[in-house]
């Protein structure tokens, strides 16, 4: 019999979990359609189950759940959406790899990051301890980068989050100075290929690697590829988008995916169900820099 | 045209004149200009040539601290520019002292200059400088930099229109000269109030985020206009045994002194302000301290306080009637000006907005420190250069000192 590790378990039970709050479906047959076309059994269940209030989500993966609420708010128009993430700082870690996940999925070259982690050292010896906090966009619903374009290249969307228009911005970098976290980053045009060592048949995969960086990411859902030319992203600011392209497509950000500790989390704060609704509710919630009146959409659990 | 370049020879200084040898070419004190210009644009060649072929990457600019040399020179030639054009205009049209209109035309001269010098710095300082003309075309006015695009190109336009008809509109052109004037005033006011303003609304930069940095920007592009306006009075007056020279010189330097005496005491009231124990904002007060007693402390002690307020305010107080020491002091003064912009713009960048951010993802392009590169000097050799070449030959071949303009307004 085939080993069947946590996260297929985990999946079976959320199926299995969903079928019987259904009440219709047989669990054998949902799982085979699951495997053939995921996101259209998952958009039906989803549907099936919306106005259930009888869903526990104790045994499962809190990515599950989170995924699961995801496709919930894709039901509503995007004005109804709130989309907050909520980082646990007592469960991070500090192992970066929301940061890697982070340049890996946006396709980051060198000196562009959204998500870097600050590590701190608290106290004093022997009463000494570290914490890491991750920082990424705060999309705040009053952003200081917003009004200080001079060509309206970055703005907020419907459901909150502030985006960048890659064609329009002139690359006067007045947005990275008003971001009081630092938030923004400018793609000064580097690769992390370019300059190294090259030569056919003695170095392998430079040209996959470059290959590789050259092409498009996805960020805004569109393509940018990063061609020898100085095209836009180049010479733009970027930021965090709360992986945007990811989230309207059914998938949960890939610095929440990837974290190990599930220290990171996101969703629709209007769904009073939802997980963030109930954490951005407990009182050791803070934000970064609030006294600034942005109203960041990014809390800490501290 | 022809008639404007006949009467030049007079504007020189007899004893900087020497024929060369053969070719006709008259050297005028004035070539200096283009001659410099030419040499400054060699150095900032290769600079130039990698600010077209690599953009911003080779400067020493980084998502930390995303504004540096160019925008700190960007705004000392608005002051300069702008501040000098006020007070002359000012003192012509509002105070009635015709007798500065004798060098109208190299004032306007040297304003379009400075002016086109800012733009282009301004131009070369953007991501995607091909893209200017968005601010045109999608300009959202909530934003001080499409105020000061704005502002700033109208102004080039209102300085080219009146300069090109004091040059050649003749007497009918005064008039229109004149609204031209008024109209400079309040462009002039409001670009300078942009320019602080651009910093003064930033609320994430606490020494920046103040309702008195604009008004600073006024103070102090009037003092550093109001030296230009004297260096150039002593470099360019006509006749300077006339008694209207001198008088117009002590009057200029009497003027330039409590500017300045204005600016510093200003200055100190807002330093002592912020770092008065218990008031202060610490990241105010960290920048503050970065300026006054950082690395850098000299840039602004030495240069600005000492070289460009002290010793030009003990000639200018003291020495008003001998002008080349007057002139001496207005070249000390405006060109050390340029201390304090570096100094307003560069130390709050370099204050971290979060601790620990600098550490948390290390790359040379997420670096919280900032010195200028030398490709950042050598494109700004670059601009100068032309700068120099435009003024240099302007002064050779536009009948910027002739008869008949001075006469004109007289």
């Amino acid at each position: 019999m085939p080993e069947i590790n946590d996260a297929q378990q985990s999946r079976r039970n959320f199926l299995k979990m969903l079928a019987g709050t259904g009440g219709a479906a047989a669990v054998l047959p949902v799982v085979d359609a699951f495997a053939a076309d995921p996101e259209a059994v998952l958009a039906k269940l989803v549907q099936q189950t919306t106005a259930s209030d009888n869903i526990d989500f104790s045994e499962l993966d809190v990515l599950e759940r989170m995924r699961f609420e995801l496709l919930r708010a894709l039901q509503k128009t995007p004005a109804e959406r709130r989309w907050v993430m909520v980082i646990d700082l007592r469960k991070c870690v500090g192992c970066h790899s929301c940061t890697v996940a982070c340049i890996a999925e946006n396709k980051l070259p060198p000196g562009v990051v959204y998500r870097p982690v600050i590590e701190e050292e608290i106290g004093e010896y022997p009463n000494v301890a570290r914490r890491f906090v991750p920082r990424p966009c705060m999309q705040c619903d009053n952003p200081p980068c917003v009004p200080v374009c001079p060509v309206d290249a970055t703005y907020t969307n419907e459901e909150g989050i502030v985006e960048m228009n890659y064609e329009r911005c002139i690359g006067c970098r007045y947005c990275l100075t008003a971001c009081p976290y630092s938030a923004r980053t400018s793609d000064f045009g580097y690769t992390y290929t370019q300059g190294n060592a090259n030569g056919d048949g003695f170095i392998l995969g430079s040209d996959i690697a470059e290959n590789y960086e050259r092409a498009a990411n996805f960020e805004y859902g569109k393509q940018y590829p990063r061609d020898e030319g100085r095209n836009s992203p180049i010479g733009n600011a970027r930021k965090c988008h709360f992986c945007q392209h990811r989230f309207l497509n059914g998938q949960l950000p890939a610095c929440v995916t990837t974290c190990i500790g599930r220290a990171t989390l996101f969703g629709d704060a209007n769904d009073p169900d939802s997980l963030v609704a109930s954490l951005i509710a407990s009182p050791n919630v803070m934000r970064l820099r609030e006294e600034l009146g942005t109203e960041p959409r990014v809390y800490y659990l501290v | 045209m022809a008639q404007a370049v006949q009467p030049q020879e007079s504007a020189a200084p007899p004893q900087k004149l020497r024929q060369s040898s053969g070719s006709g070419f008259v050297f005028r004190w004035t070539d200096i200009f283009w001659i410099i210009g030419v040499i400054l644009l060699v150095i900032g060649a290769s600079g130039m040539w990698q600010r077209i072929t690599e953009g911003l990457a080779p400067t020493n600019l980084t998502s930390y601290v995303p504004w540096g040399l160019w925008v700190g020179f960007y705004d000392y030639l608005v002051w300069m520019e702008v501040g000098s054009l006020i007070i002359f205009t000012s003192m012509i049209y509002i105070i009635g002292d015709k007798r500065l209109a004798g060098i109208k035309p190299v004032v306007l001269f040297t304003g379009f200059t400075v002016v086109t010098m800012g733009l282009l710095i301004v131009l070369l300082d953007l991501g995607h400088p091909e893209r200017f003309w968005h601010v045109i075309v999608y300009p959202d006015f909530g934003s001080m930099i499409t105020w000061m695009v704005w502002l700033h190109s109208s102004y080039l336009l209102i300085l080219i229109v009146e300069l090109a008809l004091v040059l050649w509109g003749g007497k009918r052109g005064q008039r229109i000269v004149q609204w031209l004037a008024y109209l400079s005033l309040p462009v002039g006011l409001a670009l300078i109030i942009v320019s602080g303003s651009i910093f003064g609304v930033v609320a994430a930069r606490p020494l920046w985020n103040t309702a008195s940095l604009p008004l600073m920007f006024l103070i102090s592009a009037l003092a550093a206009g109001s030296s230009l306006l004297l260096l150039l009075t002593v470099l360019f007056w006509k006749d300077k045994t006339s008694e209207d020279y001198h008088a117009v010189v002590k009057r200029l330097s009497r003027l330039t002194s409590v500017l300045l005496i204005t600016g510093v005491f200003a200055a100190g009231v807002i330093a002592s302000t912020i770092l008065y124990k218990g008031s202060g904002n610490p990241s105010r007060v960290d920048a503050l301290n970065l300026i006054l007693t950082g690395p850098y402390w000299w840039s602004f002690w030495v240069v600005h306080i000492l070289m460009g307020v002290l010793i030009p305010l003990a000639i200018l107080l003291n020495a008003s009637d001998k002008p080349r020491l007057v002139g001496i002091a207005a070249f000390l003064s405006s060109t050390t000006f340029v201390a304090v912009t570096l100094n307003i713009v560069i130390p709050v960048l370099v204050t971290p907005e979060l601790e620990g951010l600098a550490t948390a993802f290390v790359d040379p392009k997420l670096n919280p420190n900032y010195v200028p590169n030398s490709m950042e000097w050598m494109v700004l050799a670059f601009v100068f250069g032309i700068g120099g070449i435009i003024y240099g030959l302007g002064l050779r071949f536009l009948p910027l000192q002739s008869r008949h303009v001075e006469e004109s307004h007289d």
